[in-house]
Formats: C-alpha cells, structure tokens, sequence
C-alpha cells in the first residue's frame, strides 16, 4: 500500500476571462481542449513537459467524440506524441481517483466547457502532498441527462438529489465529514463539510482540481470529496509542498457579436495534417544550413534556399502587433467582429497571422505587446481547428480595471 | 521585338448586372471594341486570343470565349493572375505579337463576381489566395488583406490620416461622374466616407470598391498593319509583372507592395521612360489606402508623399498627375478580370483624346494592377509616341 501513495506537486488551473465571478462561459475559440491546455501548461510553469509521462484528461464537454483530442492536448502541452493518454468520460470522481491512482510524472486534467467552464491540472509524483483514495460508491440520480445526440433534460428535483443521491452515498462511506468538496453547490457543500469549504468556481470534472488548489494555498489538509450526481469519491490529501499557478483573468461579460448565416468553412484534412504539428506546438523549421527559422515551415529555406531537412524547434510566446484588421462585416459562418493581428515573436524575426484572442475585438493596436495563447481558430465542417491567438497585455489591464 | 499596336478597345458597363450572364458580357466587350476601330475591322482577322477570367463563372472559360464571340477557329487561352489578370492578360497579348508569332491579336477580361451572393464572395476569393492550412480558417476577407497593410501604412506615416483616404474616395467618386460606363455615377462628401459604417478597419463602407460585373476587350496588332486600321493607334511601351511573398507573415515592410515596385521598375525601363513622365494613370484602387500607396511604389512622389498628393489636389484631373480619371475601381467598378483591361480601355481613349474627364494632352498613360494576398502586381504603359 505505501508503494501505491502519489504525491501533487502542481496544480494549475484555467479559467476564461467571460462571464462573472459565480461562472465563467466559454469564448468562441476556447473548449475542453484549450482550457485544458491552459490550465496543464499553468501547472507545469517553467517545468519542461517532457517530465509528463502519463495524461488523464477527464471531461464531459469533449469536442471530438470520435477522438483527435488527445492528440491536440499533446501537442498544446508541448508533449511528445508517444506519451500515454487517456480520455476519460467522467467528473470531479474521475479526476480524483485518477489522482489517487497515479504514477510518478501522470498530469490528470479536468475540463469543463459547458456550464460553468474551466479547467485544473494536476501533476502528479514522489514528491508534495499526499493523495490517498478513501472510498468510493458509484450509484445512478441521472437528474440531468444528455444524450450522446447532445439532448439533454433535467428532472429538477435538488431535494432528491441531496437525500437519495449525494447524502445516501455519504451515508454508505460511513458518513465523512470532508473540507472541501467538489461538484456540487457552494451552500450544499458546506452542509457536508466541516470547516470553511472552499467556493469553487466549477462543478464539473475541473472543480477538484480548483478545490485541492484552495486547500493546499490555505495550508490545509484532510478528506476531500468529489461528486456528481450520486458518484462520490473520498480521498485524504496530507501536508507537503504545492505549487499552484492560477491562469484565472477576473471576468468580464463577452463581447458581443452576430453568427452571419453561410456554410460552414471548408477544411482540406491532407493540409491539417501536414500543418498539425507546427500549428499546434508553435514550432518554426530550423534550417539546417544557416539556422533561419521558417513559420510555417516550408521546403526551401526562406533566407538561403538551402533544401535540406528541417528541425521543428519551438517559437517564443511572447511578441508585439506589427499590424491589425478588425472585421466588422458580416461573413458567413463566422461571428463579427473579429480581429487579426500580425504578431512578431521575441526577437526572432518570426510573424505569425493569428486572431485575437481575450479581448473585445477592435482593443489592440499596432505595437501592443502579449503572448500567444492555445485556441481554437474555428471549427470548420466539424472538425476543431486548433491554432494560436493573440492574448494582449492591454486585455489583462483592461480586466484589472473592470474588477 | 516588333512595336505592338492598340487599334481597338472597348468595355462593357461595370455594375450589378444581373441580366446579363458571362455569355452575354464577353461578346458585348468584344463587339465594343472591334466597333471602335477607325477604319473597321473583321474579326475574322483575329489570329489568337487571351482570356483573363479570375473566376470561371458557366464553366470552361475559353470555350466560352471562342463559342460566345463566333471565334472558333482560332487559340484561345485563359489566364489567372489574381487581381492583375486584366494587364497580364495584355502582357500576354503584346509578348505573342512582339514576339512575331501572331499579327492580331484578342485580350478580353471579364468577370461576373454578382453571380453569387454579395456575401458568399468573401469565401469564393479566400479559397483562392489563402493557405489551407494556416490562413483560411481566420476569415482574412479581402478588405483584411489590405487593411492590414493600410493600418501599418498609416502607423508608420508621419502625416496619412484616415481623412487622407476619405479624400481618395472623394476624388474617385467625382472621376467617376462623367463616366457613363461607371457603377457608381455620384458625388460623395468627406462627412459621408468618414461616418460610413466600418467594413475592415481603417476601411469603412466608401473606402472600398463595389462588387461588380462586367468585360473589357482590346485589339493589339502588328507595328506593319496599325496604319490598315487606324491613324492614331497607341502604342504598347511597356508592361511589367512583380510578385512578392504570398503570406503576410513574411513581408517584412507592410507599407508599401513590392511587387508594384517591380513591376514599375519592368515597365518604365522597357518604356524607356520615368515616373515624372506618366501624364495620366489609372492605378488599383480597391481600398482608399491601397491608392495613396500606390502613389509612392510607382514613384509619383517620395515615400510618405502620398497623403499631401491628395490632399494638394494633384491627382485630380487638372492636377499635376491625374489618377482615376475614369472613376478607378472605386466609382467604376471592380470586376477583376476586367478591371486591367478596362484601365487600358480608359488609357486608350485619354491618349487619343477621346476620354469623358479629358487629360489636357496626354501622351502617356500608365494601368495597374496589385492583387491576390497583395503579392502581384501587373503595369502597362501606353503611349501615343511609338517611342
Ligand atoms: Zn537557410
């Protein structure tokens, strides 16, 4: 049993800037992948990914049901597509027992785009604070269902839930009186906690991960609960070291804007596969002869025409507008306005044409500095079409003083 | 190289013209210009012809062509240069008679871009210029394309403002008045173009050209056969084809388009002739700002000169160096096959003194071009001077 004992030693958690302080909704061109994203490369900080051995990524919002998901997540993460990951239907419980039943450098990510969205990562290891599993029961209160046609119905009964379901499954784990629990409502759960539970922002598979966040920053430790509906898991989260880095902008109401009717985008798979892993890892071919680095990489080097075999190498985040369009007509299948902006990466002379991102469109100009952040560029016939977006500093400022 | 003649040319009206299809377009801008020549012309004569078409509209383009203008016995080839297609298409014209393989010759541009939805256009061009893979999917319409370079443009200015673009609109516009081929046959104030509402910005709804059908043709022929069919042709002095990188991610300096710069480099040497020589020119103006760029990459003033230009008055008629004298394609419209070809129609008349908004003594013209993600351009100089 000692052997089995997992440690965290980071969590990292991701909210999106829209919506208020009680819940967060997603933007246009974030989901479960991007924030998951967002909230594993908080986690991991300045720690290089490829310590990540091991991926849980647990939701109930997967953009791809016919998978494609995990490897988008890999590739936003900066992992190597040969390490392990699973996809995991599940909740706050999922996560927990993943957690609980973790190996050294496993990272479980739990994300929630419907509802109130976000998303937490936790890295796993020998070292930091215990995780130990204290129970589980998996009974059935389906009170709100969705279909896998996407239908979704609630039988609205919150008092039959609470006795039948969250309190009856308590009642079969001998009655624990956790510090924190995940999945349900501030007011239900400090009716089953003992203490100042912390209020969690999510209710989905993200909320445990912002709940042991809270605890380990208060310095605490004990029982902790995860549900949904009448699945509860039980683990004890003991002392030690936690770094938690929160990637959560104070909220404010998404702006505005107006779906134009028209088909959807067309999308060419054979280019996305081609493109898919400079896209997504943000990495530039490095010329073999005179070092140039090419965005997107091409065949023949763009500054000496050398033909030889290129090395993706990784482009800097950061970077400055060189110039901006924000579209205000209408175009079918798209939401206006929009902005584009040219980005010029650190010092490398690299420009990449991304949209904005995080901002009310039309808020950046020409010289305005930010990073490029993890997003969906559009979803077109169908599948998600991962890229970068343009997150400005000015967004960040604009967010301080709307808080 | 054999001196190449213009003795014919001719286009149809530019608007939305919903009643008329691609079959009905071509032989009308045909018929217009083999009715202008002076002492007649058979079209039997034609020896090959040049189709630029950006958009096959009713399928294969040359077929339609040869088909619609009772040309069937002769070759006939469709060229796409993006937005430059109309003077490459009289580039290619020229090279075939310069070269001595043919003696005359056919350049008809049209296009029927209202064939669509005004709306669905913006995918149709995207689908044509932009990378599958990378810029596709973000929606970089075509007014985006130049905005882009007009926001860095007036950025980096020390003196262009959004009014200096406002003026151009202004200027066109009144151009355009006079024009009865033109789409757009009315005055505009500088309160209209500024409180317009916003298409892509800096550009708001006046700074952009209309979406609009139409054809051009023009009859080139050999040096030795000019005087059978008129006495005052207009000479072919230069034509000049630059191109740039296609993303925008590699143009290093978004203020200006390299590739007008080369292609005016071509063109002027071939003339043998400078800027300060042009005596009217009618330059690719599709957004306001893409006009005063223009300005500085064909060397009608220093860099950042632009904006005093127009705001001097220069480049109206009367002024020092008359641009759009037909309305550009801003008041006369943009059907982007033909719009090379009828800036070369509109040359054409002001050197031969024929043209509605008249340069006083025109000698030399210039037509030009800048298109697809902005990384061609295609320029031709004509003159009323063989040399
Ligand atoms: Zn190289």
């Amino acid at each position: 049993m000692i052997a089995r004992m997992i440690s965290i030693s980071r969590i990292g958690t991701a909210l999106p800037p829209w919506g208020n302080e009680g819940a967060r909704t997603v933007g246009d061109d974030e989901d479960a992948v991007t924030l998951a994203v967002a909230a594993g490369l908080a986690a991991l900080g300045d720690t290089d990914p490829s310590i990540i051995g091991d991926v849980v990524f647990v939701s109930r919002d997967f953009p791809l049901l016919e998978g494609g998901n995990g490897a988008a997540l890999l590739a936003g993460l900066g992992c190597d597509d040969g390490v392990r990951i699973r996809e995991i239907i599940g909740g706050s419980p999922a996560v927990l027992d993943a957690i609980a039943h973790a190996t050294d450098g496993t990272l479980v990510i739990g994300s929630d785009a419907a509802g109130s969205a976000g998303a937490s990562a936790v890295l796993c290891g020998r070292s930091g604070a215990t995780v130990e599993l204290a129970g589980r029961v998996t009974r059935s209160m389906p009170v709100t269902t969705r279909d896998a046609r996407g239908n979704s119905s609630d039988y609205a009964d919150p008092r039959l839930l609470r006795e039948r379901g969250v309190n009856e499954s308590l009642a079969r784990l001998g009655d624990p009186r956790p510090i924190a629990a995940a999945g349900l409502s501030a007011r239900e759960a400090g009716s089953v906690c003992d203490g100042n539970t912390p209020k969690l922002v999510t209710t989905g598979a993200s909320a445990i991960g912002f709940a042991l966040a809270a605890l380990v920053e208060q310095g605490a430790s004990g029982t902790v609960l995860a549900v949904e509906q009448a699945t509860l898991v039980v683990a004890r989260l003991g002392e030690g070291n936690v770094l938690v880095t929160r990637d959560e902008p104070p909220a404010r109401p998404r702006p505005g804007g107006q779906l134009a009717p028209g088909a959807s985008v067309s999308i060419s798979l054979s280019a996305y596969e081609r493109a898919f892993d400079a896209k997504l890892r943000l990495a530039a071919a490095e010329c073999a002869d005179c070092g140039e680095l090419s965005y997107p990489p091409r065949h023949r080097c763009i500054e000496c025409g050398s033909e030889q075999p290129t090395t993706l190498v990784p482009l800097p985040r950061r970077g400055e507008a060189y110039s901006v369009a924000t579209i205000r007509v209408p175009v079918p299948g798209l939401i206006s306005p929009y902005t584009v902006v040219i980005v010029e990466l650190g010092d490398t002379g690299v420009r990449t044409l991304v949209r904005l991102t995080g901002a009310t469109p039309g808020s950046v100009a020409i010289g305005d500095t930010g990073r490029l952040v993890f997003r969906l560029v559009a979803v077109r016939q169908g599948v998600p079409d991962y890229g970068y977006g343009f997150l400005p500093d000015s967004a960040q400022a604009e967010q301080k003083g709307a808080a | 190289m054999r001196r190449v003649a213009m003795i014919g040319a001719g286009m149809t009206d530019f608007g939305e013209l919903f009643e008329l299809g691609i079959k009905d377009i071509v032989p009308m801008a045909v018929t217009e210009a083999v009715n202008s020549v002076d002492k007649g012309f058979d079209r039997n004569d034609i020896q090959a012809a040049w189709f630029g078409e950006l958009v096959a509209t009713d399928g294969f383009a040359t077929g339609i062509l040869a088909d619609s203008c009772g040309l069937l016995d002769i070759p006939v080839s469709r060229l796409e240069n993006a937005c430059a297609t109309g003077n490459d298409a009289v580039r290619h014209g020229a090279m075939a008679i310069a070269s001595g393989m043919y003696d005359v010759v056919l350049v008809v541009g049209a296009d029927k871009v209202r064939e669509t939805s005004s709306r669905s256009t913006f995918w149709d061009w995207m689908g044509m210029t932009r990378d599958a893979a990378w810029d596709f999917p973000l929606g970089l319409v075509a007014p985006a394309n130049f905005a882009l370079h007009a926001a860095r443009y007036l950025h980096e200015s020390p003196v262009a403002t959004r009014e200096h673009l406002a003026m151009v609109a202004v200027k066109n516009h009144h151009h355009g008045v006079t024009n009865p081929k033109a789409q757009m046959r009315f005055e505009i104030t500088m309160e209209q173009v500024l409180n317009a509402p916003m298409v892509v910005e800096p550009f708001g709804l006046y700074d952009c050209t209309p979406q609009s059908d139409g054809g051009a043709a023009v009859i080139l022929v050999a040096e030795e056969l000019a005087d059978r069919y008129t006495d005052s042709p207009v000479w072919v002095r230069g034509t000049g084809i630059g191109l740039d990188r296609v993303m925008h991610q590699h143009k290093r300096d978004m203020t200006t388009f390299p590739p007008t710069v080369k292609a005016a480099k071509q063109a002027y040497a071939m003339a043998g002739i400078g800027p300060g020589d042009v005596d009217v020119a009618e330059v690719h103006d599709c957004f306001t700002g893409v006009e005063l760029i223009n300005y500085e990459d064909l060397g009608f003033c220093d860099k950042w000169g632009a904006a005093k230009m127009i705001e001097n008055r220069e480049t109206y008629v009367g002024g020092r160096i008359p641009i759009n004298p037909s309305g550009g394609l801003k008041a006369k419209g943009h059907p982007p096959g033909a719009t090379g070809v009828a800036q070369c129609f509109e040359i054409w008349e002001q050197l031969r003194g024929q043209s509605t908004n008249q340069v006083d003594g025109a000698r030399l013209g210039l037509a030009h071009n800048v298109g697809g993600p902005t990384a061609v351009s295609a320029i031709t100089i004509l003159g009323i001077d063989k040399d």
